[in-house]
């Protein structure tokens, strides 16, 4: 069972740290995202375990062979690893044919004429390029040389499968299309995919597993959901969900034993935690999440607002609502519009409320608001 | 529109009038010599008139061609320098291309160590004159068995080198080799630098061995790089003609520059103009073929994805061997040639390497009877000295022509792209380039010995060398210009063009300050070039206008080899100097006129 294991891993480019001591493992079977702002490492890490970059400190192993250490010096080059690698560009060879490209890897196996063939069309049928087989990657479109160049990936039937933003040189439509067909083929293969992309809409709705990295450091390494609903920091809350979650920041006292009441000019505040014990000092800086979903407007609302903008798409519509100074963005889901400038009520009766201690960013607790 | 308006309109833009009266210039300056030098090939000149019974001077006559295909001297007089001339061209871009090509790699794809340096200094055989490397083959390896002193080589070793390793076709093709190794180094590390690493990769994780790789991935995909590479060391390789008249005139290894220079300054004229334009010929095919293929490289242009990921191949055990040995041959090649002149300088009886032997009387003497008829050393004789302002005078005009003319082309061409005339002009821009320097030459001799229309007899002015150095060096400059220019957005000059900045401002100001380096190269490549030249100049200088590169040529054929030492060290270090200078001033580099990155 190939499960994958990283431990203290660093990796330096002269003075600038890319990769600050990553540890964590990628269980057998997974769906993985590397999830990120550029330039967060993620790309690196990947390249790493696949044994195209040399990290400068730690171990790496495959199935819990060692493939990298800096204490012993093992570093087994990439094709003993049993990896396969999607590229961003998909790095399809020019000067070969549909037919060569994929099959190339199965003449570097030795396997006789017959049995390459059977694999070639097995897999463009499945990837359904069937008919550009003679064609060169040029005369292809990128959707096409996406799918040629998975297809290529999987022919050697690699039980670790690593990419590199795959999708993003497609257009939207097309990606959306190709994510629906990578979460297939990720039960198909049964394989173990780890998935580079800065898109958290990606990350969110593919893999079973998100890491998420911030400056080479690891941020996050849990389910989607358990990000979303309860990110470890403010960072992880701001770079997940679209649009971006409302923070405000308040002055926060213990009330009740176990309650914060929360102060700021505009609005004023009951946080009931749910999720840990929250202990502060008097007057502390908080901030206070609130996604944009779990604003509610309605009549009955006890707040009062007014719409500063809107945002209508058919579907949903944002709604940029007014509290005193502060602006707030709110979803309201169906074909609805508000006139801007009306006066409307709103209210906070979810139980998913976030609030994080100011200066170190960590998540304090989940909580309800009253 | 009338007719006369919409003239009116189209030379209101600047581009339009500069694209125009290239044209017309260019036109003149390389079509029309084409034609008079065909016709060249079937006149009677003056030294002729003794040969062909019967004729006047200027009357048609097919003997030349006659002559030169078919009769019992052609094979000697024609052929075999031909099939000379394509022996050493292949074997050039053989040797080139091996070495530049392994150095390339190894540079751009593998850990080896000492790479800046390295890469540094392997430019310089490229950088120096050619003959460079031929004088030094001479001064280590001559052997007395065609008379003169032996070489350091058979001094320090008592072996006596065979003939066929210090004259002929082996040391012509060697030597070309190294010197155009840099050029192959600069165009194929280029690619190798833009080729998307991953391509490689991804062959590495389906298991294929780096071998495997080499050939089945990395070469094919240069391959085009590669042949239009070899394409272009070909005809320069064909057009050299220092390199043979040093090596080869000892044994008589004659090839089609040396002979074309021996009949054109001979009694024959008529036999170097066909050989010229046999020359042209084999020129403009090679480019028809490297304008297909570049062509066609456009369909394998890779996207560059994230290119700074290469992860470089581990030599491991080989590491420190390979450094090493890289590191020492590129120093040998470059820095022992500079020795052995300096050494060869200071020796008054050649091959006599004894201390005593030693003066600085080639330098400083003031002259003596007992040598070299009484010629005083190069740096009090008033001779040299004139080569010397001639040589500087020449580049420096030259450059400044060819890289202003240059970059006004650019810029004309850029601005009008799509335009039938912009790709006319664009074609004869670069068609100089194509042409054999001597062959060049000859055309220019041909066409301003005489009266053209309004402009008098040009031969033995200095005006000739400036014409016909900055149209031979014009690609270079407007190269560099378009490339720069095809950079800029046009809307950088519309910007200006809207709040009513006139032209010139708009260049001074605007164009030519974004695009310093590259313009600035195309001044450089020009003044370097023509500092080093000897074949396009050697038929058109006369006493008065000679310049140090003859004045080296003169002296080596007269045996006195120490001086030839001392003025080719004096160029080298004019040349490598400048080279230095506007490096270090400006940013831009040789390397960058040819294609590198």
């Amino acid at each position: 069972m190939p499960e994958i294991r990283l431990e203290n891993i660093t990796k330096r480019f002269g003075k600038s740290v890319a990769v600050d001591n990553l540890t964590m493992t990628i269980n057998d079977g997974e769906f993985i995202s590397l999830l990120g702002p550029s330039g967060c490492g993620k790309t690196t890490t990947l390249r790493m375990i696949a044994g195209l970059e040399t990290p400068t400190e730690g171990e790496i192993f495959i199935d819990d062979v060692c493939v990298f250490s800096s204490k012993t010096g093992i570093d087994i080059s990439p094709d003993k690893r049993n990896v396969g690698f999607l590229f961003q560009n998909y790095a399809l060879w020019p000067h070969m044919t549909v037919y060569k490209n994929i099959s190339f890897g199965l003449e570097n196996m030795k396997w006789n004429k017959k049995k390459i063939e059977e694999r070639v069309v097995e897999l463009v049928k499945m990837l359904k390029i069937e008919e550009y087989l003679d064609r060169y990657p040029s005369e292809l479109s990128g959707g096409q040389q996406q799918r040629v160049a998975i297809a290529r990936t999987l022919s050697t039937g690699p039980k670790i499968l690593f990419m590199d933003e795959p999708l993003s040189n497609l257009d939207a439509k097309l990606r959306m299309e190709m994510r629906t067909e990578l979460k297939r083929l990720h039960l198909e293969t049964s394989s173990t995919f780890v998935y580079v992309t800065h898109d958290q809409l990606e990350a969110m709705t593919l893999s079973t597993k998100i890491c998420l990295l911030k400056e080479g450091l690891l941020q996050q390494y849990q389910p989607p959901l358990s990000v979303y609903r309860d990110p470890s920091n403010f960072f992880v809350a701001d770079f997940v969900g679209s649009p971006n979650i409302n923070i405000i920041e308040m002055i926060g006292n213990v009330v009740n034993v176990d309650e914060v009441k929360l102060v700021n000019p505009s609005l004023s505040l009951l946080f009931t935690p749910t999720s840990k014990v929250v202990s502060i000092s008097e007057n502390q800086q908080l901030l206070l999440g609130i996604r944009p979903e779990d604003i509610v407007i309605d009549e009955s609302g006890e707040f009062e607002a007014e719409v500063y903008s809107t945002l209508p798409s058919g579907m949903e519509t944002i709604v940029k609502i007014k509290i005193n100074d502060i602006i707030l963005t709110s979803v309201v889901f169906g074909d609805v519009d508000f006139e801007i400038g009306k006066k409307v009520k709103i209210s906070f009766p979810k139980n998913k409320y976030l609030l994080f201690d100011k200066e170190s960013e960590l998540q304090l607790s989940n909580g309800k608001l009253s | 529109m009338t007719y006369r308006n919409r003239l009116k309109m189209y030379f209101k833009k600047p581009h339009n009038i500069i694209l125009t009266l290239l044209f017309v210039i260019l036109l003149y300056l390389t079509i029309v010599p084409m034609i008079t030098i065909i016709i060249d090939t079937f006149t009677v000149h003056q030294s002729e008139l003794m040969r062909i019974k019967g004729s006047k001077v200027g009357s048609f006559t097919l003997y030349h061609w006659s002559k030169v295909l078919f009769s019992s001297l052609s094979a000697k007089m024609f052929y075999q320098p031909l099939l000379n001339t394509i022996v050493v061209a292949l074997g050039t871009c053989f040797v080139a291309i091996l070495i530049g090509g392994t150095v390339a790699w190894l540079i751009t794809r593998t850990d080896m160590k000492y790479k800046t340096i390295i890469s540094t200094l392997f430019i310089f055989p490229y950088i120096m004159p050619s003959w460079t490397l031929a004088m030094a083959w001479l001064n280590f390896f001559k052997n007395p068995l065609v008379g003169g002193a032996p070489g350091l080589f058979t001094v320090l070793t008592n072996i006596e080198t065979p003939n066929w390793f210090a004259y002929g076709q082996f040391p012509i093709i060697m030597v070309l080799g190294l010197h155009y190794a840099p050029f192959a180094y600069i165009l194929i590390g280029g690619i190798l630098r833009n080729m998307d690493a991953n391509l490689e990769e991804a062959a590495l994780l389906m298991k294929a061995s780096r071998a495997r790789i080499m050939r089945k991935i990395t070469i094919p995909i240069v391959l085009p790089a590669l042949l239009s590479t070899f394409l272009l060391v070909f005809s320069s390789a064909m057009s050299a003609f220092a390199v043979p008249a040093f090596l080869g005139t000892p044994v008589r290894y004659q090839v089609l520059t040396t002979q074309m220079f021996r009949t054109l300054n001979g009694l024959n004229p008529g036999y170097g103009y066909i050989m010229a334009l046999v020359m042209i010929i084999i020129g403009v095919l090679i480019l028809a073929m490297n304008q297909k293929i570049i062509g066609k490289r456009k369909a394998f242009t890779t996207i560059t994805g994230k290119s700074s990921n290469i992860s470089l191949i581990k030599l491991r055990k080989g590491k420190v061997f390979i450094s090493l040995f890289v590191l020492i041959s590129t120093l040998l090649i470059c820095i022992v040639p500079l020795i052995s002149f300096a050494v060869e300088s200071f020796i008054v009886e050649p091959g006599n390497y004894s201390l005593s032997n030693f003066s600085s009387v080639f330098w400083i003497g003031s002259g003596s009877p007992e040598i070299a008829n009484g010629e005083p050393g190069i740096l009090r004789n008033p001779s040299i000295l004139l080569g010397l302002i001639n040589s500087v005078k020449l580049a420096v005009v030259v450059s400044l022509v060819a890289g202003t003319v240059g970059i006004l082309a650019g810029y004309a061409i850029s601005k009008s792209r799509g335009t039938k005339l912009s790709s006319i002009v664009n074609n004869l821009a670069f068609f100089p380039y194509l042409m054999p320097s001597m062959a060049f030459g000859a055309i220019y001799l041909s066409m301003f010995a005489v009266r053209r229309g309004f402009i008098p007899p040009m031969y033995g002015t200095f005006a000739l060398l400036v014409l016909v150095g900055s149209v031979k060096y014009l690609p270079f400059a407007s190269r560099a210009s378009i490339g720069a220019m095809h950079q800029l957005s046009g809307e950088i000059e519309e910007a200006a063009t809207i709040q009513g900045i006139p032209w010139i401002k708009r260049m001074i100001k605007i164009i030519v300050p974004i695009q310093k380096a590259s313009f600035i190269s195309g001044y450089l490549l020009p003044f370097i070039s023509c500092m080093r030249e000897l074949s396009l100049f050697i038929l058109l200088v006369t006493p008065a206008t000679r310049i140090l590169t003859t004045m080296l040529f003169q002296y080596n054929e007269k045996g006195w080899s120490q001086y030839a030492n001392a003025i080719n060290l004096l160029i080298v270090f004019f040349v490598v100097g400048s080279n230095v200078i506007v490096n270090r001033v400006t940013g831009a580099s040789i390397d960058k006129g040819i294609g590198g990155n």
